[in-house]
């Protein structure tokens, strides 16, 4: 008997082996996500299945804080996008050692999060790099105000998702057939043609992955908006860190989540199919 | 067909000025952890003051050692992890749940951190150093799935059934000859998840407790309540760890695309 279990045990061993890596996020991805749901709709008090989370935050301050992190987003990913695309095209059409400038472009990216927004704020502030030049050149004679604007919130976001932007468009530009020019050459377009008619229409999957890629996490970003916009400007991520961690109310802190979650996932399906419909 | 023209030149001044835009904040912070003088900008004197600060701080070893201990714990679990989900799960499965471990890393990662807090409190687990590595590993089996993944499905598989047909076993396989293979995508792998699990905030911040530091958070703190250049010094220092980290890591991936 134990011999036949033993047997059977060592049969299906690789199921067992392989069986964590799939528990590991259904359990602590999944499972916690659907808590979450579950969360929003209990009552703090009673415990009950009910609305009143929802109602609770159905106002007029909320629907700003939401607006204002789509703004942001938005901002974000329109400026990653102009500048992304002509650097992914001057890699991918003109550049010799394309893998290692790709490697120098997208370097900012690994180094911390925070030291990026460090080194930002070095700039910035009132008694930061930019504005004591300025003084010292004799140009201003008061520092300005250059860090928590809104400006310099999506300097910093754009600043960190650029490389999400470049990745996807090189990847797409990269495997351009260039017969396509030669031949848009010889039916006489010119350069500006060329790039309306041919260049961007088919670097549009890659152009709808960047924006993807840029538009759903800048949405949650809060520490850029927290450490440079200042305590006036709250986005949808500082809200949740404040539900979460300050106030611990659970159970409208998920509520405000999954309607955020929502509300990001109809923006970014709303653009993804803009984008197919230009494609045709 | 275009080398000369102005618009090629403007495309070049393009992604010149933006490479400096990528590079001067960079370049900034690490010549100001030079600096003498804390509190100005003005340039006092080149000293490496500040530098000898952060070798004698005791917080910031600490965090430091915080950090890299969850590192270390989260690449060796979710490399481990990947590797035998890649090379022993089900072909049907590995497919189909693919889509499981890129979620992770599509989701916005404030939305992972808030559903493991929920997760956390609703099983009364405490908040710690623990919570923080599972929430690493969760992300960094999204990274390192993918890679392995991908090399995994490079290899020949005649050399495994030739070795079936020779009478190995399945481990004997495992051991000879896929790890031997994915040996590459592994120590790439485990790079990027140590130094993404070392620069991660979001989880760190949200499944912490009042006692474990990790180095992001410290940096994160100090910024808020004023900060003298031995940050400075610590961000160049964080910088050239992972460059070099990363700049092995885009070695490793390039060295086996063109062995392939």
């Amino acid at each position: 008997m134990i011999e036949r279990l033993k047997s059977c045990f060592l049969k299906e061993m690789p199921f067992f082996l392989a069986a964590p890596a799939v528990l590991w996020a259904i359990i602590l991805f999944l499972f916690p996500l659907l808590c979450l749901i579950f969360t929003s709709f209990i009552d703090q008090d009673t415990g009950l299945f009910s609305w009143y989370n929802y109602h609770h935050i159905a106002n007029i301050t909320i629907a700003i804080i939401i607006i204002r992190s789509l703004f942001y987003a938005l901002l974000t990913t329109f400026f990653t996008l102009i500048i992304g695309y002509p650097i992914a095209y001057y890699v991918a059409f003109y550049a010799r050692a394309k893998e290692y400038m790709l490697f120098f472009l997208t370097l900012p990216f690994w180094t911390n999060l925070i030291v990026l927004v460090y080194a930002w704020f070095f700039l910035l502030e009132r008694e930061g790099l930019i504005n004591f030049l300025l003084t010292k050149l004799g140009l201003i004679t008061e520092p300005l105000q250059l860090a928590y604007t809104t400006g310099s919130v999506i300097l910093v976001m754009t600043y960190c998702y650029i490389p999400f932007m470049i990745m996807p468009l090189y990847s797409v530009l990269n495997k351009f057939n260039m017969r396509l020019l030669e031949a848009s050459c010889d039916l006489g377009a010119t350069y500006f043609q060329t790039l309306r008619h041919v260049i961007i229409p088919v670097s549009l999957p890659g152009i709808r992955t960047g924006i993807i890629l840029v538009f759903v996490p800048s949405f949650g970003e809060f520490i850029v908006p927290a450490l440079m916009g200042g305590a006036k400007q709250l986005t949808v991520g500082s809200l949740i860190s404040y539900y979460f961690v300050v106030s611990k109310n659970y159970a409208i802190g998920s509520a405000f989540t999954i309607l955020s979650g929502l509300i990001l996932l109809l923006t970014a399906i709303l653009i993804y199919f803009l984008i197919t419909l230009i494609k045709k | 067909m275009h080398q000369l023209s102005y618009g090629f030149l403007l495309l070049r001044l393009a992604v010149v000025l933006t490479l400096a835009f990528l590079y001067l904040p960079l370049f900034v912070l690490i010549v100001f952890s030079f600096n003498s003088n804390p509190f100005t900008q003005e340039w006092g004197y080149f000293t490496t003051e500040w530098y000898s600060v952060l070798w004698d701080s005791r917080e910031i070893w600490d965090s430091f050692y915080n950090s890299c201990k969850i590192a270390l714990q989260a690449t060796i679990l979710s490399v481990l992890l990947s590797t035998l989900f890649v090379s022993f799960a089900n072909q049907y499965y590995k497919k189909h749940l693919q889509f499981l471990f890129y979620a992770s890393l599509a989701v916005p990662e404030i939305l992972v951190a808030v559903s493991l807090l929920g997760f956390f409190s609703l099983c009364f687990i405490p908040l710690g150093p623990m919570t923080i590595l599972v929430g690493h590993t969760l992300l960094g089996l999204g990274y390192a799935v993918p890679i392995i993944y991908t090399r995994y499905q490079e290899i020949d598989q005649q050399l495994i059934l030739a070795a079936y047909d020779l009478g190995a076993s399945q481990f004997q396989i495992f051991r000879t000859i896929i790890i031997p293979l994915l040996f590459p995508s592994i120590i790439a792998a485990s790079l990027l998840v140590f130094v993404l699990s070392l620069d991660d905030f979001f989880i760190s911040f949200f499944c912490c407790d009042a006692t474990t530091q990790t180095l992001p958070l410290y940096i994160f703190s100090i910024i808020r309540s004023g900060s003298t250049p031995v940050i400075n010094a610590l961000s160049a220092v964080l910088l050239c760890i992972t460059s070099l980290a990363i700049f092995c890591f885009s070695l490793l991936q390039m060295k086996d695309r063109e062995k392939r």
